[in-house]
């Protein structure tokens, strides 16, 4: 059975067919499969089947795309020619021109990672000549009189430039493109501007000099300056602006050219064009937070101009406002973390407090917002609004400031709250809901004491919905922030608990998005409880609690926003919290959930809509049962009363896999994993008929959170089954090798995929020796790719989850091994993971995770190989600074490894 | 590239739906569980070793795997027989012994239960008072029994749990008594071995408390487990680094003796422990080694290397040997003589250790040839002329680097005689060339390219012999061959003087300038 494995390393570059059709940027018709016999194309008719291709009729569409696609497998260049010769004609109708660019475009580029690889390096194989001359013809329509025209050839300029530049090629763009742009007239000034907009968008402000930048920069100020009056030229300037501000650093350091840019900025702020304005708005968002530290400077100018746009200016541009202050709130949260925490991280960024010094007039700025709700919105899941936005951003400001921001609220509060009108109501409650995450409990908890009745009330008898909706959601951030062991002074006692929870469950039966939020509230009533200890508050009132949230669950209405997924989830957080004493209920809600996914199952001959429903409640039942058999699974008692529903659970299960959707998939999988663990070796059972859906989890690259989902199950079903999984491990091993060669699988599957090969270790002992030359060898190259970091924070967060996988690996084939004849294989290994350890010890990146991993690998080399290492060990380079390094960690983990480490390798050299 | 809007940017609204976050959440907790349950997998696989020598054997009467499911529990129940124990102590009536015992066992057996022993909740439900409380004089052989094993267990746990028997101690040790039956002072012997074996500081403590004298008394008998236990245990107890216990433990009436009976006639297994005390007493404390080889301590070690093939004896043995040569100059100069029956006899058994597969044999046994090709002339003819050179030359170009440096050491030695004043060693010039023409200049170069300063300096030295003393001036022509020059140049700005000296001065002296000029 060696060898399907032998295969698999060598055909890891082969590609997988199917991964092309997805590219949903792609034009579509290039990869239609039928073949159709087609005379030479001709130039003259490629502005026909251009409009073939937009035709109403399917089959002469259909017929266009075949010829499109056929001349363009015929020859790539004179295509791409033709194409761009059809863009830059201006006798053509703009359609066809129009689409002749955009199959120019998706001819460059596309969502696909790998795709748009072999895009660019076709593109940059492709015959020089023809190339000039389509990038010729583009230039061109530039000035062309038609606005689409040049709106198309300004964004595939941009792509060709995004592939070029960073090769050293066309080196002339940006000079011609600003050679004589002052002379151009207003239309092609404006595409040029655009260009140069869509250009450092593509582009990585690393491939242009400061000399060029400078130029771009000049250019578009003078475009946005109040001396140019083409309005849609501004426009444009406006608009590239905040493309190129990430070019500007060395621009934002010098004073005068800030202080001009900033100028500048300002004034198209207060442009007559609206749509100027929001632009210059999304400037000053972008600047806030690319250079927070060189506001200081204009933050009171700043803040006049937001707060009259906020009070004065149309919706967008007020939006744009309030994001600007969000946007600072973002920027201080980030550094006052930092200044809490460790002080490792580049927090060379001091806080100015910006927020802080504005809250006396930006506070009621932002209040005076959330009295401007629109009607409804409490019912429209994608909306977005002023009051919205102004909520959301005097949320930011309590996260950042802290307590100062509730005397500032307080008196909004009480002023409005008992108020007629209902926006006053909801405004004032919204204000309330708003604060409770920043603030100290000291001083919110007074201030919740003496609202919460008032609040229950008002979710019962308030006459408007959008107030009970917002004092429900209130009341979720009260549980969410203000309840649970880590609060000293409780807000729900034994005297209001059953008004609380009768109220929410009374709640429940209300509106759908009032129910919503009443389940919201219970969630988070629920969690605060999850550490309560053997008996729980809400022990009297659990069955009541489940069965008014099945009833929710099965209300007519329950799709309404998105009302069954909150009941469900709440109920599972009822479950999870729950204690002991009301194991009995939890098990009597197995046949009920069961039956509900059994009913699923049943119907036949559904419309899509109707299957979209379906496969959505499959999903939160399988999520449902997942955290029932988490929670019976965990105490001895419990498990053996559920392992009566075993069977028919992984029954349903199964059937589960039939239908076609990824999340139903997801969750599945993760409720198998939870029923492996509960049944145990008896999993083996199983899995004859389990295997072909782990196999399609484990290939399902596209989906690939089922991948990584899968990949988890895995593992849990090694601990389960141990040596019985042995009839499954080519396949699985193989799957594994394929997917880690593969570079179109997404990359955060890799590090969990290398710590499945642990967990197959850890369960097959010995047996993985079959394995270990593919298995030490992906891991090697992981490992050598993995020792060095360079690049950004997200970058290095990776590297580290994937050196974590790495080293769980090789912990769990060296602990598998242990005590094995055929440790001896091992020892081969050695001094490349040995290196590896000293490699990433020396890069002083690592995080606490990697460093406990590491050092336990170190231990486990020594505990398995014994005095095989012992001189390894002491010859290499840092094995003993990193010990001791660990040794003295504070981190418990980590010490508790290195102890570990330490006695073994003290055992591993003294034989 | 959309045309209206250039950031479609747009926050999350803080007033969200509980459905997105708490399904993210829930997944999370999945994927948490199941890395959690790996972590305590690979916990419980590191602790449970195999036949490892001190703490593999212990009496455990189940020692069925543990599951994870099954530790969970494990806690709990251990802390409900603490409980169950504390009553029993505390009850007065009737059958009140009876109950202690049972208490006692139904613990012991829950600390036996698996590899990964619930120590921990043990010590928090307060174990320990109950369980000195049990060991007091006049209780019934049974409970004392029970007591102890517990307290081995717990002893076998963290280094804190093992601390936690302080109070503990002077009881146990006064169970070693003579008055005590046999299998209760084995018992406590067995645990204040695991106490022993924690560390420097609970060794001073056991010391002080007198724990060693009673210990030295069990292993006067000539047989039986309660001597193999009562020598592991004072194996741990005298590890040191002070070398006061091994002088105490040898000044012992009788304990020589008893020694070196159970070296010359004991079972296997009993020869390994007291193997594991001789070891001790021979690296600590030159009063000790000297009172060994005078009491012809070497003769046992010999013969068990000729007749055993157990690697767990082997090792100790062979270290014991190599003590006794390396820890006093006497052993070679007075008790080896070349000739003598016994000198032959550790060349044999070296010889076979060397032939051995397993690298801390061949190491240690290098390592105790280089210490005899120290000595006289007579003695690296005998070893020059012994079987041992093929097998060693085999080893310098084949071994691990460790073994390699050590057969270094004996080749070295082998080519040069002591100075008589300061100075350069003087050249063996037969044995130098006779070693050189079977190839073992190569070896010796690759030690000079090893980053060992130790191994490197040996190359080094061993380059000069060859460049001084092979005839007809050959020895820079053979340097130059085995890419010699190479490896010395790359010392020509290393940061450790003394090798950059030599090596700068070597290249200098012998392929200066004149190097090659006649050729």
């Amino acid at each position: 059975m060696l060898i399907p494995l032998v295969n698999v390393v060598p055909s890891a570059l082969t590609k997988d067919p199917n991964s092309h059709v997805k590219d949903t940027t792609a034009a579509w018709f290039l990869f239609s499969s039928q073949r159709l016999f087609s005379d030479r194309w001709k130039p003259m008719e490629v502005t026909q089947v251009l409009l073939n291709a937009q035709s109403i009729d399917g089959a002469v569409r259909k017929n266009a795309e075949e010829s499109l696609k056929q001349f363009q497998e015929q020859n790539l260049p004179g295509f791409l020619l033709v194409l761009s010769g059809e863009l830059v004609n201006e006798e053509k109708p703009v359609e066809t021109r129009k689409l002749a660019g955009l199959i120019l475009k998706n001819a460059l580029d596309a969502k696909d990672q790998q795709r748009k690889v072999e895009l660019v390096q076709r593109w940059l194989l492709l015959d020089g000549n023809a190339k000039s001359q389509i990038k010729a013809g583009l230039l061109k329509t530039l000035t062309s009189p038609v606005s689409d025209a040049r709106s198309t050839a300004s964004q595939v300029i941009a792509k060709v430039a995004g592939i070029e530049l960073p090769h050293k090629q066309w080196p002339e763009l940006i000079g011609s493109l600003l050679s004589n742009v002052h002379q151009l007239p207003a239309h092609a000034k404006q595409a040029t501007l655009e260009t140069l907009g869509y250009l450092c968008e593509e582009v990585s402000p690393d491939v242009i000099d400061q000399d060029q930048v400078n130029k771009i920069l000049t250019a578009v100020v003078q475009g946005m300056s109040s001396s140019e009056v083409n309005i849609d030229v501004r426009l444009a300037a406006t608009r590239a602006l905040y493309n190129a501000l990430g070019f500007a650093q060395a621009n934002f350091s010098n004073d005068m050219e800030r202080d001009y840019l900033m100028r500048v900025v300002c004034e198209a702020t207060q442009s007559p064009d609206v749509r100027i304005r929001q632009a210059a708005f999304e400037c000053l968002v972008s600047i806030s937070s690319t250079y927070y530290e060189k506001l200081a400077p204009y933050i009171q100018d700043i803040f006049n101009i937001t707060a009259k746009a906020v009070r004065e200016d149309e919706e967008p541009v007020a939006l744009q406002a309030v994001e600007f202050w969000s946007s600072i709130c973002d920027e201080e949260i980030d550094i006052l973390e930092e200044y809490g925490g460790d002080f490792t991280g580049d927090s060379n960024i001091p806080c100015f407090y910006f927020i802080k010094q504005a809250i006396p007039a930006l506070v009621p700025m932002l209040l005076e917002t959330l009295l401007k709700q629109e009607e409804d919105q409490d019912q429209d899941e994608g909306a977005w609004n002023i009051a919205m936005a102004g909520g959301t951003c005097l949320g930011l400001v309590a996260r950042t400031v802290g307590d100062d921001i509730v005397p500032l609220v307080v008196p909004f509060i009480e002023e409005n709250i008992t108020k007629p009108d209902w926006r006053q109501r909801e405004a004032a409650t919204y204000a309330f809901g708003s604060i409770l995450e920043g603030p100290s409990p000291e001083k919110l908890i007074p201030l919740v004491n003496v609202a919460l009745t008032f609040m229950l009330t008002a979710l019962t008898k308030d006459p408007n919905s959008h107030v009970k909706d917002t004092t429900a959601w209130t009341l979720g951030r009260i549980f969410e922030f203000l309840h649970g062991s880590a609060v000293d002074t409780p807000i729900i006692t034994q005297a209001n608990c059953q008004q609380i929870i009768t109220v929410l469950l009374q709640s429940m039966k209300d509106t759908p998005n009032v129910a919503e939020k009443a389940c919201g509230a219970l969630y988070f009533l629920a969690q605060g409880y999850e550490e309560v200890g053997p008996s729980s508050p809400l022990t009297p009132f659990f069955q009541e609690i489940v069965q008014s949230l099945l009833t929710v669950t099965h209300r007519e209405d329950a799709r309404e926003s998105r009302l069954r997924t909150a009941a469900y989830e709440t109920l599972n957080e009822v479950v999870r919290c729950s204690t002991e004493e009301t194991a009995p209920l939890v098990l009597q809600l197995v046949p009920v959930i069961t039956m509900e996914l059994h009913n699923t199952l049943e119907g036949q001959k559904l419309s899509s809509d109707e299957k979209e429903k379906q496969s959505e409640l499959q999903g939160l039942l399988c999520g449902c049962l997942q955290v029932i058999i988490q929670k019976l699974g965990s105490s001895e008692s419990t498990k053996y009363a559920f392992m009566q529903y075993a069977d028919q659970i992984m029954g349903l299960f199964l059937k589960v896999f039939a239908c076609r959707s990824a999340t139903v998939h997801e969750e599945a999988m993760l409720a198998i994993g939870a029923l492996a663990y509960a049944t145990g070796p008896d999993f083996a059972k199983y899995m004859p008929e389990f295997y072909k859906y782990l196999e399609m989890g484990l290939q399902n690259f596209e989906e690939y959170q089922v991948c990584a989902v899968t990949v988890g199950v895995v593992g849990d079903i090694c601990r389960a089954l141990e040596e019985k999984i042995v009839p499954y491990c080519d396949g699985i091993m193989t799957q594994l090798l394929k997917n880690l060669s593969s570079n179109q699988l997404h990359r955060s599957v890799k590090p969990p995929m290398f710590s499945c090969f642990g967990d197959i270790a850890l369960a097959v002992g010995e047996y993985f020796e079959k394995y270990l030359m593919w298995a030490m060898s992906a891991l090697q190259s992981a490992a050598e790719l993995s020792t060095h970091t360079a690049g950004d924070d997200e970058l290095i967060e990776y590297i580290n989850t994937l050196r974590n996988g790495i080293l769980e690996a090789y912990s769990g084939i060296f602990q598998g091994f242990k005590n094995s004849p055929k440790t001896q294989l091992l020892i081969p290994y050695a001094p490349h993971i040995l290196q590896f350890l000293d490699g990433i010890y020396m890069e002083k990146d690592m995080d606490d995770v990697v460093m406990k991993t590491a050092i336990g690998v170190l231990g486990d080399l020594a505990d398995t190989l014994g005095s095989h290492a012992a001189s390894l060990i002491q010859q290499s380079v840092s094995s003993k600074d990193f010990l001791n390094e660990c040794l003295s960690s504070e981190d418990l983990m980590i010490k508790e490894s290195a102890e570990w480490a330490k006695l073994a390798i003290t055992r591993a050299i003294s034989v | 590239m959309a045309d209206d809007s250039l950031a479609a940017h747009r926050r999350d609204p803080i007033k969200s739906s509980v459905g997105n976050v708490a399904a993210q959440r829930r997944r999370q907790n999945a994927a948490t569980v199941g890395k959690e349950r790996r972590e305590s997998l690979v916990r419980a696989k590191r602790l449970c070793r195999v036949g490892a020598p001190g703490d593999g054997d212990v009496p455990f009467e189940e020692n069925d795997m543990m599951t994870d499911e099954e530790g969970f529990l494990l806690e709990d129940q251990t802390s409900s027989a603490v409980k169950e124990l504390k009553s029993a102590v505390a009850y007065q009536g009737k059958g009140a012994m009876q109950k202690r015992v049972n208490a006692l066992r139904e613990l012991r057996r829950l600390l036996s239960k698996s590899e990964f022993p619930p120590v921990e909740a043990a010590l928090k439900a307060g174990a320990i008072p109950l369980l000195v409380q049990c060991l007091s004089f006049g209780s019934p052989d049974e409970q004392l029994l029970e007591a102890a094993w517990c307290l081995t267990n717990i002893a076998a746990g963290k280094p804190e749990e093992t601390k936690a028997l302080l109070p503990a101690l002077p009881l146990l040790i006064a169970h070693l008594g003579e008055k005590s039956s046999l299998p209760v002072a084995e018992q406590c012997a067995w645990a204040l071995g695991n106490v022993a074996g924690e560390g420097e500081e609970l060794r001073k403590v056991l010391l002080s408390q007198g724990a060693l004298p009673p210990l030295a008394r069990m292993m006067l008998p000539n047989k039986g487990s309660t001597v193999r236990t009562a020598a592991w245990a004072l194996s741990n107890l005298i590890k040191g680094p002070d070398p006061k216990a091994a002088t105490e433990l040898i000044k012992v009436d009788g304990v020589l003796d008893a020694i070196l009976r159970h070296l010359r006639k004991s079972d296997e297994e009993l020869a390994t422990e007291v193997a594991w005390v001789v070891v001790y007493l021979s690296a600590l404390s030159n009063f000790t080694t000297g009172v060994l080889v005078k009491s012809d301590a070497l003769q046992p070690l010999v013969e068990r290397l000729a007749t055993s093939n157990s690697l767990q004896l082997l090792i100790p043995v062979l270290r014991s040997l190599g003590n006794l040569v390396a820890g006093d100059s006497h052993t070679t100069s007075t008790v080896l003589i070349p000739g003598h029956e016994i000198t032959d006899g550790v060349v044999k058994v070296l010889v076979k250790c060397l032939k051995s597969d397993h690298r801390v044999l061949k190491k240690e046994a290098s390592w105790v040839l280089s210490n005899i090709a120290a000595g006289s002339i007579e003695h690296k003819q005998l070893i020059y002329s012994s079987e041992a050179v093929p097998l060693l030359l085999h080893l310098l170009s084949t071994a691990p680097f460790d073994i390699r440096k050590e057969v270094a050491y004996v080749l070295g030695n082998l080519c040069v005689a002591p100075a008589a004043g300061e100075g350069k060693p003087n050249l063996i010039k037969e044995h130098l060339v006779s070693l050189v023409q079977r190839g073992c200049l190569s070896g010796f170069i690759d030690l000079v390219r090893s980053a060992d300063i130790e191994a490197a300096r040996l190359g080094l030295q061993f380059t000069e012999l060859v460049l001084r003393g092979m005839p007809n001036g050959d020895g820079p022509k053979l340097v130059e061959q085995e890419d010699g020059i190479d490896a010395m140049e790359r010392y020509q700005f290393h940061e450790n003087e003394d090798l950059r000296n030599m090596a700068n001065g070597l290249v200098d002296k012998y392929f200066g300038e004149d190097y090659g000029v006649n050729e």
